[in-house]
């Protein structure tokens, strides 16, 4: 079968060895670049755009101020707390990254083709078949990019290698069918369940997103690929981590997913990605958004178990407050920890 | 059941110690408040040119350069007389140092047991006299000031360090505990009685003579701990430890001198031969390692727990032996606590490969790990666990439970198939093949951390040549002068620059890459000759002069040829050359390169005058220096491509060399100990953007910080530069590759949340499994801790790839704001992610 793996090219925003959270096993985890949803606790904002972009990272710039001769579009100018970037006028040509000693002007955004992708994506094989691991396709949205992304995940899998995509779920039914002859596990992401409120905090309705979940679980009827179907959650504190959410997703899961589901993770929402949105100069409305208390991600829990889904799928991951009274542990000091979040 | 994300883990704790054993271990961790303890005692012939530090030892040691004086006079002041034997100066040195080290350590230094203990051998720690007569301390003394200055020369250019050390193998335990000293002794008799009778009175006579005796000293020792035992059996009110006393005083009275009957016994034998090579040898054990201790003594664990003993009691037994083990640090304990900061060796092997690829786990290798996880913290023994592609689920879980509880792994890892292909390669370089080969290697064991050697009959000197590879790129930049002239710390002279390598031009008129690594090569072969040339000087004094004949008892070869172990006696001889600064070396050789020749980013002149001014003014061209041009450790195939290249170089050079007065074979290794720290402040500036007083790259680890790709891709870049696999398949051992029989330490720091919970361990022991396949030959696992990231806080210039990954929000630490490091620091050290 002769294809177009050669040509076709991919906006890749990262590659991460050893990944632990992107699927079973030891992972890579591609990251593709551009996002159709603007969800409001986006961990990663530097992937929404479908184009290259720069950022200028502060604690790396020596102050050299190369990147401001090599810009060609005068881009780039020296402020008050070091460069500025004027986003209008750059065009993401990576002039400035190339000149840049330090590494502190990135280009986010490289093209790859698949072969080479592939030559890279493979490098940790034995880890990947000690652990029963793989190669993830995130984003991003894998399936924005989907010619590549099939390319590629034909490309792995003929190679032996074992692969996921991690999907949102907004795109054409076709399209995201058109990935999983290719796919071992499906990364699903139900955010939230009524679609008003998913309109509200990610741009879209969700209609398609459950349409789509719906035809995977049937695809994988009479399908070997997919293997696994793994729904996520994000709880984000105020908007999806309120019981009633947990609870309506658990029971689309139940009723309307025919038990195809291996894991539905809940993964509690750190806010750790706050200096990604200053550096894009995007502001970030939860900023300030403490993290979620034990007690509280403990009670979200409680409500999948109650929604009726298979108790042995539902996980829980993430983060929780820090209950900073606690004290740093002392040799021998196995006191209990104080319950009183301050953070 | 369900909040995985909650899960405290504590600072580590013993836990499950007896009441005897929580005795035991308190009183040892008193330190210099205890009103026992195990220092150095010293010795004297009573003459006025008596010695008894013998400093080449420590030429290893670069702390230790301006006390050398010092201690050597404090010894001898502090040396008591010993009333010697008529004969003795009549007799040959091998006999007199036998025969005063056994009348010191059976007459003079006192017996003593704690309370509670359950094995007998106290004090070890002496400073006996070299036993020399006039003439001989005469020219030792002249050798030695002449060694001293070469070497002190040698370290302060920067070139690295190298000595005749002690320790720093595995005696043949397993014989001596199946044959007794009693079937020793016999079998130097044999032997001596097989010379003629002008051997007799040559020095083979004198060395199987001075073994006989020292092979008495056991028996003589272990006869007055068995009194003392019943002394303090007649004194004790309690019929519980009054049994213990007179049981002990039973096992003295037969072992060591006859082969243990069980576990108490083989226990109690291991210790008395185990620290009478540390008194043999005037050395505080460091690389006094014990070899598989599961396999050797699994046959009295299984007769004594199918006779009845309680499991608990055999791990008491352990237990005392590993505060016994700990007293080795007592030598110089007025000098406060210091010393305990690492593990001086004395390595225990655990689990392995045997015949035939089978693994050789079994029920004692998990009392032991249960005895380190019930003990731990503590540091000796230090614990080696092999591992192999086949090693039990079982035994990997026990492992990874272990790292996680102790947030930092508690042992080193060993892999065996590289280790293995490595071994057989020293074997077929050398021309042993009849004693490393296929059938045989599975029975090799680490010395000291991690430095392979096969076992019983095999010293391979791991700790005596350390050689700095950064020293020929910088002589390879001043045209094989250093770059700049060394002004002596202490005295303030500064000597003029003089041509010490080969002159190799001047690279400002290289046109290409290669003429540079050409240059590069050359300069390679200088420095290796130059430790080499070294090390013989105080090699051939230890051989004329440091007889160890107990050891040598311990060491097949030495009584079959009547050589001593330090004069070339062990049947596998070779002496191990450690290279330091691997990845500085690699990263300063593709920084050359891509600045200079591919991006033409600076002239060669340029880059040298920014050598020569410590990178001052130079910000720009450090920079790229630093974070532009490529770097080994990211599983980069170019550059891993270069640290092929630089391990060609250096190994093929070092098969070139033996010692001359002993004729050891020199074999390759990496092995940085603490070096890599303070030779930084040695070393010039270099190419990588180092600058002097910078910390060099530790062993065959990637520079500090360059990992930026995670630890699958430093283990494969290690792996890379060891060999890998054979393309055809046909590697050493099984497909498999290794340049460095010694093997090589490689240390990565893992972000505590891999260990989270059983599904992230279960991926931990999976990526264990995938380090034996891609791999080194040894691992130790360090897990990123609050005081690292404090410190890239203050000095993030230092940490710029540092990464913190907190489940599936990945970040490096330095371009994230100070209130969110703290936080992941408070995270962090409560490890809660």
């Amino acid at each position: 079968m002769k294809d177009t793996g050669e040509k076709i090219t991919g906006l890749v925003l990262e590659i991460q060895r050893m990944s632990t959270e992107d699927g079973p096993g030891i992972r890579t985890t591609v990251f593709l670049k551009g996002c159709p949803l603007k969800c409001l606790w986006c961990h990663n904002p530097e992937s929404i755009n479908r184009s290259p972009q720069i950022q200028w990272l502060s604690s790396v710039c020596i102050g050299c101020g190369r990147c401001i001769e090599a810009c060609g579009t005068g881009a780039l100018l020296r402020g008050e707390d070091g460069i500025v970037i004027d986003r209008e006028k750059c065009i993401a040509c990576g002039a400035c990254t190339e000149a840049c000693p330090s590494g502190a002007i990135e280009l986010m955004g490289k093209r790859w083709g698949v072969k080479e992708l592939a030559d890279e994506l493979v490098k940790d094989e034995a880890y990947f078949r000690q652990s029963g691991g793989g190669v993830t396709i995130s984003g991003g949205e894998v399936t924005l990019q989907h010619e590549f992304s099939a390319a590629l995940l034909r490309e792995l899998k003929e190679r032996g290698i074992s692969t996921a995509i991690d999907t949102c779920g907004l795109c054409a039914g076709e399209v995201l069918e058109s990935l999983l002859p290719h796919t071992d596990t499906v990364l699903f992401d139900l955010k939230v369940a009524d679609p008003e409120l998913h309109r509200k905090y990610t741009g879209t309705s969700n209609e398609r997103i459950h349409e789509n979940i719906i035809m995977i679980t049937e695809y994988m009827k009479d399908h070997i690929l997919p293997r696994e179907l793994w729904v996520r959650t994000p709880l984000i504190p105020g908007l999806t981590a309120t019981d009633e959410n947990i609870r309506e997703i658990g029971k689309f899961i139940k009723e309307k997913l025919n038990g195809r589901i291996s894991r539905w993770e809940l993964c509690t929402f750190n806010n750790l990605c706050r200096d990604k949105y200053l550096r894009l100069g995007i502001e970030w409305s939860l900023a300030e958004t403490p993290l979620l208390t034990s007690e509280e991600s403990e009670s979200l829990y409680r409500a999948a178990l109650d929604s009726g889904v298979l108790p042995s799928v539902i996980k829980l991951t993430g983060s929780t407050r820090v209950e900073k009274n606690a004290g740093p542990e002392t040799a021998g000091s196995n006191k209990k920890k104080g319950r009183t979040p301050v953070c | 059941m369900g909040t995985a994300a909650e899960k405290y883990y504590n600072m580590k704790e013993p836990s499950g110690l007896s009441e005897r054993i929580t005795w035991l271990r308190d009183y040892y961790f008193m330190g210099n408040e205890r009103s026992w303890n195990n220092e150095f005692t010293a010795w004297s012939t009573g003459t006025p040119w008596d010695v008894q530090f013998n400093e080449h030892t420590y030429y290893i040691v670069p702390e230790m350069y301006a006390l050398m004086q010092t201690v050597k006079s404090s010894f001898r002041q502090s040396a008591r007389n010993v009333k010697l034997h008529d004969r003795f100066w009549s007799w040959s040195l091998p006999e007199r140092r036998a025969w005063f080290v056994k009348e010191v350590i059976v007459n003079y230094v006192p017996q003593e047991i704690l309370p509670g203990d359950l094995i007998a051998g106290a004090r070890f720690n002496v400073q006996t006299s070299l036993c020399l007569n006039k003439k001989e301390q005469k020219r030792y003394d002249r050798l030695i000031l002449k060694a001293r200055s070469k070497m002190k020369a040698f370290h302060d250019h920067g070139y690295g360090n190298a000595g005749a050390t002690s320790g720093h193998l595995v005696p043949g335990h397993e014989r001596i505990l199946t044959m007794g000293w009693k079937g020793i002794h016999a079998e130097l008799e044999m032997h001596y009685n097989a010379l003629s009778q002008a051997e007799r009175k040559g020095e083979k006579g004198a060395q199987l003579l001075a073994m006989m005796t020292a092979a008495t000293m056991p028996r003589d020792l272990a006869a007055k701990y068995a009194s003392l035992c019943r002394e303090l059996a007649m004194k004790e009110k309690g019929t519980a430890r009054r049994e213990e006393l007179l049981a002990m005083a039973g096992n003295l009275d037969r072992v060591p001198w006859e082969p243990p009957r069980n576990f108490w016994e083989a226990v109690q034998a291991l210790w008395i031969n185990h620290m009478l090579i540390m008194t043999d040898e005037n050395y505080p054990g460091p690389g006094v390692s014990f070899g598989r201790i599961d396999q050797y003594l699994l046959p009295y664990w299984e007769t004594s727990m199918s006779e009845g003993m309680e499991r608990e009691f055999g791990k008491e037994i352990l237990k005392c032996f590993w505060v016994h083990c700990n007293t080795a640090y007592d030598a110089m304990i007025r000098n406060g606590n210091q010393g305990i900061t690492a593990g001086f060796g004395q390595l225990i092997t655990l689990s392995g490969l045997g015949k035939e690829g089978r693994d050789m786990t079994n029920d004692l290798t998990y009392a032991i790990l249960d005895v380190i996880d019930e003990m731990s913290p503590i540091l000796e023994p230090k614990p080696n666990v092999r591992l192999h592609k086949n090693s039990p689920e079982k035994l990997l879980n026990r492992c990874v439970e272990m790292v996680a509880s102790c947030q930092g792994a508690p042992f080193l890892l060993n892999f065996d198939e590289r280790s293995m292909a490595g071994m057989i390669l020293e074997g077929r370089l050398a021309g042993i093949e009849h004693l490393v080969n296929s059938s045989n290697v599975h029975d090799y064991a680490p010395v000291g951390c991690l430095e392979n050697t096969m076992v019983g009959n095999d010293r391979s000197g791991t700790v005596d040549n350390n050689i700095n590879l950064l020293k020929a790129v910088e002589l390879v930049m001043g045209g094989g002068r250093d770059i700049l002239p060394f002004t002596d710390p202490m005295t303030g002279k500064t000597s003029p620059l003089t041509q010490d390598g080969p002159e190799t031009g001047d690279p400002a008129v290289f046109k290409t890459w290669e003429e540079f690594l050409y240059a590069y090569s050359r300069q390679t072969e200088y420095i290796i000759k130059r430790c080499v040339d070294l090390q013989e000087q105080s090699e051939s004094i230890r051989a004329e002069y440091s007889p160890t004949p107990y050891l040598s008892c311990l060491v097949k070869g030495c009584a079959e040829k009547g050589l001593d172990v330090t004069r070339g006696g062990a049947e596998i001889n070779f002496t191990t050359m450690e290279a330091v600064t691997f990845a500085t070396t690699v990263d300063s050789l593709l920084a050359v390169k891509y600045l200079v020749f591919d991006k033409k980013a600076c002239t060669m002149s340029e880059l040298l005058a920014a050598l020569k001014e410590n990178w001052q003014g130079h910000d720009v061209l450090r920079t790229m220096a630093k974070n532009r041009a490529p770097k080994y450790g990211r599983d980069d195939d170019e550059a891993d491509a270069m640290a092929s290249c630089v391990m060609d170089i250096w190994c093929s050079e070092t098969w070139k060399h033996k010692t001359v007065s002993t004729g050891r074979q020199f074999r390759p290794g990496m092995l940085s100990w603490n070096y890599w720290a303070g030779d930084g402040f040695v070393m010039a500036a270099s190419p990588d953007g180092r600058m002097k007083g910078e910390f060099l790259s530790n062993a065959i680890c990637p520079s500090n910080g360059a990992d930026i790709n995670g630890p699958t891709s430093n283990a494969n870049s290690v792996g890379k530069a060891l060999g890998g696999k054979a393309v055809d398949g046909k590697g050493d051992w099984d497909g498999y590759l290794n340049r460095l029989p010694n093997g090589a330490s490689h240390t990565i720091t893992f972000n505590p949340s891999i260990l989270k919970d059983p599904e992230h361990r279960g991926k931990f022991r999976a990526f264990l499994r995938g380090y034996a396949e891609n791999g080194g030959t040894a691992l130790q696992i360090n897990m990123l801790d609050p005081e690292m990231l404090r410190d890239a806080q203050e000095h993030p210039q230092n940490y710029r790839h540092l990464l913190v990954r907190i489940t599936g929000y990945n970040a490096y630490f330095v371009t994230v704001g100070r209130e969110l490091q703290d936080e992941v620091i408070h995270r962090l050290s409560h490890s809660r992610f």
